[in-house]
């Protein structure tokens, strides 16, 4: 899988933590960390929001640690946590404004022309992917973002193989559609 | 950067997962947030053979049975439920006073109040606060409860109505507004 490489370290960091040494999470969410937050942000498209999922995903998969049948799938496993938890999020949020998010500091934007040329084209890929259907954007992410195969995704969203492959289709297709709005594709 | 009308679909989808791939950057305290409300929460004690024992008791399984085991099963169990009637036996419930201490926990770095309501306080946006346990948000509430199944929700600075992220919505909802379930153990 995609999320997980490393597993016999994560597995012996799950089983010391489960053994009593707490600080040994510290291992998995610096591991974890930073993938979770790439698909948070893409996910909600807000760093506020994507910040409290992950840290909520985190601390709910510390406290349901005992439940982790397989400790080398500690990763798949935390990661199906914070799908869920950007599906409850964004769904609260749904009637809030959605922030644009541009991850390089400002003052490298105006520094290269070429550099200003591809902010553009990220703020409206982040612009389009936030007009997708809220499963349609979920299975595009999993799928050509986190790499993850659709038996993987089906394991994570509890949805069929068929109907995530067709998901993944109709996100390409709008994505396209959007784009071409913008004259870039 | 896309200068042709015809680009397939995999080169649009191509582009955007290479553009969506770079690395997003979060508070860098975030870590530290995490582990204290990690040390925060009980130690994990290890499970001994016996604990090892009643959680594979506990486990769900799938299991795969053919229709003529289905029938004799559903006979067997026809015939308990007949020999049960019969005797005038009935099933043990535990006693409606056995509650047991259900902990509510919810993440809210942003929120200054967090209220508890549900089925068993009757909604009552004032009866059950939860408080922070640790820096970061995290907030929490114990509640004794009798067996059963119950729905309920945050109400988040007095007016924000949110479901449980970690637990399953209630299917349907007559009140408007999203709310979880939880079941407490017993005879359900």
């Amino acid at each position: 899988m995609g999320i997980g490489e490393g597993m016999s370290k994560d597995a012996d960091l799950v089983r010391r933590v489960l053994a009593g040494d707490a600080a040994a999470y510290g291992g998995l969410v610096a591991h974890y960390r930073d993938r979770l937050a790439r698909y948070a942000v893409r996910m909600l498209g807000d760093r506020g929001d994507a910040e409290e999922a992950v840290q909520d995903a985190f601390v709910r998969a510390y406290r349901s640690l005992p439940r982790c049948d397989d400790p080398q799938r500690f990763g798949p496993w935390l990661f199906g946590i914070l799908v869920n938890r950007c599906r409850t999020s964004y769904a609260r949020r749904a009637r809030r404004e959605r922030v644009v998010l541009h991850d390089e500091p400002a003052s490298l934007v105006a520094a290269v022309a070429s550099t200003a040329e591809r902010l553009e084209w990220e703020a409206e890929i982040v612009w389009a992917l936030e007009r997708l259907d809220p499963l349609y954007r979920e299975a595009f992410l999993l799928r050509h973002v986190e790499d993850l195969s659709y038996d993987e995704m089906a394991t994570l969203t509890g949805a069929g193989v068929s109907a995530l492959k067709m998901r993944v289709l109709r996100a390409c297709e709008r994505l396209r559609v959007l784009l071409k709005e913008t004259d870039r594709v | 950067m896309f200068e042709r009308d015809d680009d397939t679909l995999t080169d649009v989808t191509a582009r955007v997962a290479a553009s969506l791939k770079k690395a997003v950057r979060l508070d860098p305290a975030l870590d530290a947030r995490v582990m204290a409300h990690v040390t925060a929460l009980p130690v994990h004690r290890p499970v001994g053979s016996l604990g090892r024992v009643w959680s594979w008791l506990r486990r769900p399984r799938t299991l795969a049975v053919s229709p003529l085991a289905g029938l004799a099963a559903a006979a067997g169990i026809a015939a308990i439920v007949f020999v049960a009637a019969r005797f005038g036996r009935t099933a043990v419930t535990p006693p409606a006073g056995d509650r047991t201490p259900v902990e509510f926990l919810l993440v809210a770095p942003r929120a200054a109040s967090v209220m508890l309501v549900g089925d068993f306080n009757d909604w009552t946006a004032s009866a059950t606060p939860l408080h922070t346990a640790a820096a970061g948000g995290l907030w929490a509430v114990t509640v004794p409860l009798a067996p059963g199944r119950y729905r309920y929700a945050f109400v988040v600075d007095g007016k924000r109505w949110q479901p449980d992220p970690s637990a399953p919505p209630a299917p349907d909802d007559e009140f408007g507004s999203p709310s979880s379930v939880v079941t407490v153990g017993g005879t359900l």
